[in-house]
Order: structure tokens, then sequence, then C-alpha cells
């Protein structure tokens, strides 16, 4: 078929100033995050440790009922802040995080590097910071599915089970320090990613980068911690300084006796750096001086 | 003016890659023209907001260059040089999500995304894997993205490039639909000298990041010079020294065939002075058609 016969039409319609010109990225980033194979699984398999501690709180309500299975200790069912924290700070869950990481953040900046499509993203109406934000707004939306979402739900679910609003009165703050340790996490999360991935094009480098800089965190520190004998090292362990914050943010006593200030500080520094390394990578065009 | 610069002036560390350009384009289509590394992309970057000039001025659709770039992106349509896509998505989603990343409601782009694929030929194909795409189908893509959200002005960075013939004339076909009837300015950058002939009325030649020349094509092929093709038998050397002190250029082919591009106002007869003087037989001698070719070698300069 000619041009001519396929004709061309002006749009009538004006181009709008959206509040939120980033909701598209998300919506995107998103959907074909769903998109990847055996994702749907894994993300379900990442709400069992919630599943367990929600199945937790209606049995604290219920050791009447569930005498007979119990043996011993029922003191890790007292549903208090040490419970929240214990959720928040395990290490299946913030192993599960980097995995989700890997699946819904590793391309999320690299595909676009290895692609081109910056220049695409950048040729519209588009900030930088509508563009980051949007990607970042894709990681956020998955880790507070597993922070956030869970973390109210516990305390809603144990208000409901209890009948009353004692658990409330007892911890009215509780809720400030679920919303507070999940933004942190996930803000954390968010920068740590983005910063990976913009500093490769291949998005399983980048996926073996997220999951081995945490995973070898971790382990430089306790080797660093074995040969020198001071706990000052586990400042060097993404899991160790997340612990600590989640400690403190839960009231409670902190792991490694160190001061939480300064697992505050290194996380706060790296986000820092990848805000730093995300303004000079993320650009319309690539500029090789 | 939908476009003007003045003075503009950009490096990438030390290497100057646009020094002192002065363009005003009119409305039309036009020609962006220049061999490689003349500094095309990099002044079409320069007019998005992609880079930011060391020194200079300019505006786009009224719009300044460094303090109106998102305005800019509104209202002008890119389609860059590299192939570049978003993997995962198939034709429609994407070109329906730059149409919402331009400032569309979701259902308007959706719509648009449909309609624009239908006009550049991807109509069998909306809803196959990008992954999947020929070159020429990418470029097609290219272009869809471009118009979808039906930009007063559109940027065109290498239409051509990595096309076969056939999609070569099909993507120009569009290019002057868009152009000649769409109410679409067009901005053509390009080295392929045929491609701007034939779907530009004005050009503007860049030449290692200086201006060259300007103009509508057909003035500047008939006011700056005449160009004469010619053959002769004898000592050439002196015989060209001759002519290109008198100002003229001249340009051999492979077949021995000169092309010699003389001043204005400079009489043809000059040229049998001196072959005459210098010994020369002059076996074939005619005023040739200027083509845009010519004008490039001319203004640029050929090695």
């Amino acid at each position: 078929m000619t041009i001519k016969e396929r004709g061309y039409t002006h749009w009538d319609g004006e181009l709008q100033d959206g509040r939120f010109p980033w909701w598209p990225i998300t919506r995107i980033g998103i959907k074909l995050t769903f998109k990847r194979r055996f994702f749907k699984f894994f993300f379900a398999f990442t709400l069992i440790p919630a599943l367990v501690w929600l199945v937790g709180i209606y049995v604290s309500e219920r050791l009447e009922d569930f005498k007979f299975m119990m043996e011993g200790e029922t003191d890790f069912l007292n549903v208090n802040p040490l419970y929240f924290k214990t959720y928040f700070t395990n290490e299946f869950l913030l192993f599960m995080v980097v995995m989700i990481l890997v699946f819904c953040g590793a391309g999320l900046i690299a595909d676009d590097l290895r692609h081109n499509a910056l220049q695409l993203y950048f040729a519209r109406p588009l900030k930088k910071r509508d563009y980051l934000t949007g990607k970042a707004a894709v990681i956020f939306f998955f880790l507070f599915i597993v922070t956030l979402v869970p973390g109210i739900v516990f305390i809603l679910f144990k208000l409901i089970f209890a009948g009353n609003l004692q658990f409330f009165f007892s911890y009215p703050w509780l809720i400030l320090s679920v919303i507070a340790y999940s933004v942190l996490i996930t803000t954390f999360f968010a920068f740590y990613t983005l910063l990976l991935s913009s500093i490769g094009k291949n998005r399983r480098y980048v996926a073996i980068l997220i999951f081995g800089v945490y995973i070898f965190s971790d382990i430089f520190s306790a080797i660093f911690y074995e040969i020198f004998r001071s706990r000052y090292f586990y400042l060097l362990s993404i899991k160790s300084n997340l612990q600590q914050i989640g400690a403190v943010l839960f009231d409670q006593k902190t792991p490694w006796n160190i001061p939480w200030y300064y697992s505050l500080l290194v996380i706060v520094a790296i986000c820092v750096f990848a805000a730093y390394v995300l303004k000079r990578k993320v650009r319309g065009v690539e500029i090789i001086k | 003016m939908s476009v003007e610069v003045k003075d503009l002036h950009f490096s990438y560390g030390k290497i100057q890659a646009l020094r002192g350009i002065d363009i005003k384009l009119p409305q039309g289509a036009i020609g962006l023209l220049g061999p490689n590394g003349a500094g095309k992309s990099t002044l079409l970057r320069i007019l998005l907001g992609f880079l930011v000039p060391d020194s200079g001025e300019g505006r786009v659709l009224g719009y300044d260059i460094r303090n109106q770039q998102t305005m800019i992106r509104r209202f002008v349509g890119y389609m860059p040089e590299d192939d570049c896509f978003i993997p995962g998505m198939d034709a429609v989603s994407f070109t329906s999500y730059m149409g919402e990343l331009s400032g569309m409601p979701r259902q308007e782009a959706m719509k648009r995304a449909h309609e624009v694929l239908y006009y550049v030929g991807l109509e069998e194909s909306r809803y196959r894997m990008l992954e999947t795409y020929s070159a020429g189908m990418r470029q097609r893509l290219k272009l869809a993205q471009c118009i979808v959200h039906d930009p007063k002005l559109i940027f065109l960075d290498e239409p051509t490039s990595g096309l076969d013939p056939q999609g070569r004339k099909e993507i120009l076909e569009l290019i002057m639909d868009i152009s000649s009837k769409k109410d679409i300015q067009v901005l053509i950058s390009s080295h392929i000298l045929p491609d701007i002939e034939q779907t530009c009325s004005y050009v503007v030649i860049l030449n290692k990041g200086a201006m060259a020349a300007q103009g509508q094509i057909s003035e500047l092929k008939e006011v700056r010079y005449s160009l004469y093709e010619m053959k002769i038998k004898g000592e050439e050397k002196a015989f060209l020294d001759r002519l290109t002190k008198m100002d003229s250029q001249v340009e051999q082919t492979a077949d021995k065939l000169l092309k010699v591009y003389l001043p204005p106002g400079t009489d043809p007869q000059e040229i049998f002075k001196i072959a005459v003087e210098e010994k020369v037989q002059v076996r074939h001698f005619v005023k040739s058609q200027t083509s845009l070719e010519d004008l490039f070698a001319k203004v640029v300069g050929v090695d």
C-alpha cells in the first residue's frame, strides 16, 4: 500500500503537563518485570515469611486452642516490637529482597543503556529526576509489598484477632517504625540497585553484581572480624548495617554493639555516592571525551 | 523561524565539535549535510537540550535551547541515528509508551500508536516483539515513535542508515509525505547527498564543526559557482595549477574526468586560454548540471 493511501492525520488533543510524568515508566517497569520467566512464582515465594508471621499473630491470640501443638517455649509468639524487628531484619527476608532486586532492578537502567533507549526518554519532556523516580518507583513497588504492606497488615490483624486496641495503645509508635524502616530499606536498595544497573550494559552482569556485592560485603566483614577481632568491620556488611538500624527503629538492642549511627552513616554514604554516579551516568547522550 | 542559532560553540573535551554556527531555518524540509564528524548529530543534540553549548544561543520553535528544553521536547520529535528500543515490548506498547511520555493521555496514546504504526507500514507486525524486528522495521518504528505525539518539528538523524534500497526508498517516501503534506517541519541530518536532494529544499552544510554553506538548494547550486566537465590530453599539472590560481576548484574522477568549479563571473573562455598557453588539448568540454553532490564537494573540499 502506498503512503498516500495510508494517510496521516493530526492528533487533535492537547499534550498535558502530567503531575506524575514518571508514572508510565513505573507502570511499564512493573509490567515488564511480571513478564519475566519464573518471577510470579518467585515473588509469591518471597511472601512466605509474611504468611508465617501472620499465622504466628493468629496463633498468639489462640494459644489455648493450639496448646496441643506447642511444646515448651511460646515466647517467640509474643507479638511485640521484637516480633516485628525479627520479621524485618531476618536474613531470609533480606536475602529474598536482594533476589527481587535481581529480577526487577538489574535491567532497569542497564537495558536502556544497552539498547540506547535513554535518548528516547530524554527526547521527551522528561527530566532526569522523572526518569530516575520512575525507575526507583518500580523497586519501591516490589519492596513495599514485602516490607511495608506486611508490617501494616500485621498490626491490623493483631488488632482484629485481639478484638481490642490494647496492642495499639501499648506500642503507638510501632506503625511509624514499620513505615520508617520500610522506607529506609527500600530507599537504600533503590539507590543500590540503580547505581549498579547504571554501571553495566548487561543485565546478567548487573544481576551478579547486585547479588555479589550484598553477599561478599557480608563475607568480607566476617573474615575481617575474625582476623582483627574488631566489631567495626561489621560496618562493611550491608546486611549488618540494615540490621543495626532496624534494631534501633524497633527499640531493640543493636546486634553488633557498635554505635547505630555509624551504620546509618554508611547507608547514607552509599546513597549519596549512588546519586552522584546516577547524575553523571544517566543522560540523553553518552559523551566520550 | 523554527530553528535559529547564533554563534554556537561546543567541545567534547579538547575536540571542538562546533565552531561559531549561525543558522536560521525557514519552514519546510531542511537538510543538515556534512561528512562524518562534521558536527551534525552534535548540533541536533544541542537543539534538543541533550548537550549544553559552551557559548552562543539558540531557539527552537521560539523556545530557548538553554532554559526551555522541556518545552522544545514536547513539540519536537526525534529519530535517533542509533538502533534504539526497549526490550520486552511490542511495537504498539512501545509507541504508545513514547506517546504517554510526551504527555498524551494513555488511551489516546494507544489509539494514536495504532494509527502511526499503520502509517509507517508496520500494521502487520505491530504485536511482534521488538527484538525480532529487522533493521528496516526498526527504522520505521523509530519514525513512528518520533511522530506519535504529532510534533510540529521533527529531527531525523541519518534516517536511512543501514537500509536496503527498497527500505531507503520507502523511508524517504514517508519523510517527503510528512514534510510536504502534513504541515510538520523536518530537519534531516545525513551524509547521503541523494537523500537530502530528494527530500529537502533547503540545506545547511557543516564541515569540521563550522558552517560551510546554507540556503535553498536551487540557489546554492546556481549562484555560487558554475560547473564544467572536461577531458584533456597533455601536461595536466601546470594546467591544473593555473586553474586553481584563478580561484576555481578542480576535482578529478577515477575515469580522468575533470570537474571544474568556476567562481561567479568568470568567463569559461579563460579555461581555453589557459589550455592554449599550457599546450593542453581539450578533448571534451560541457557545462554540467550541478547536483548537491557537486555543491557538497565544492564547499567541503574533496581529498
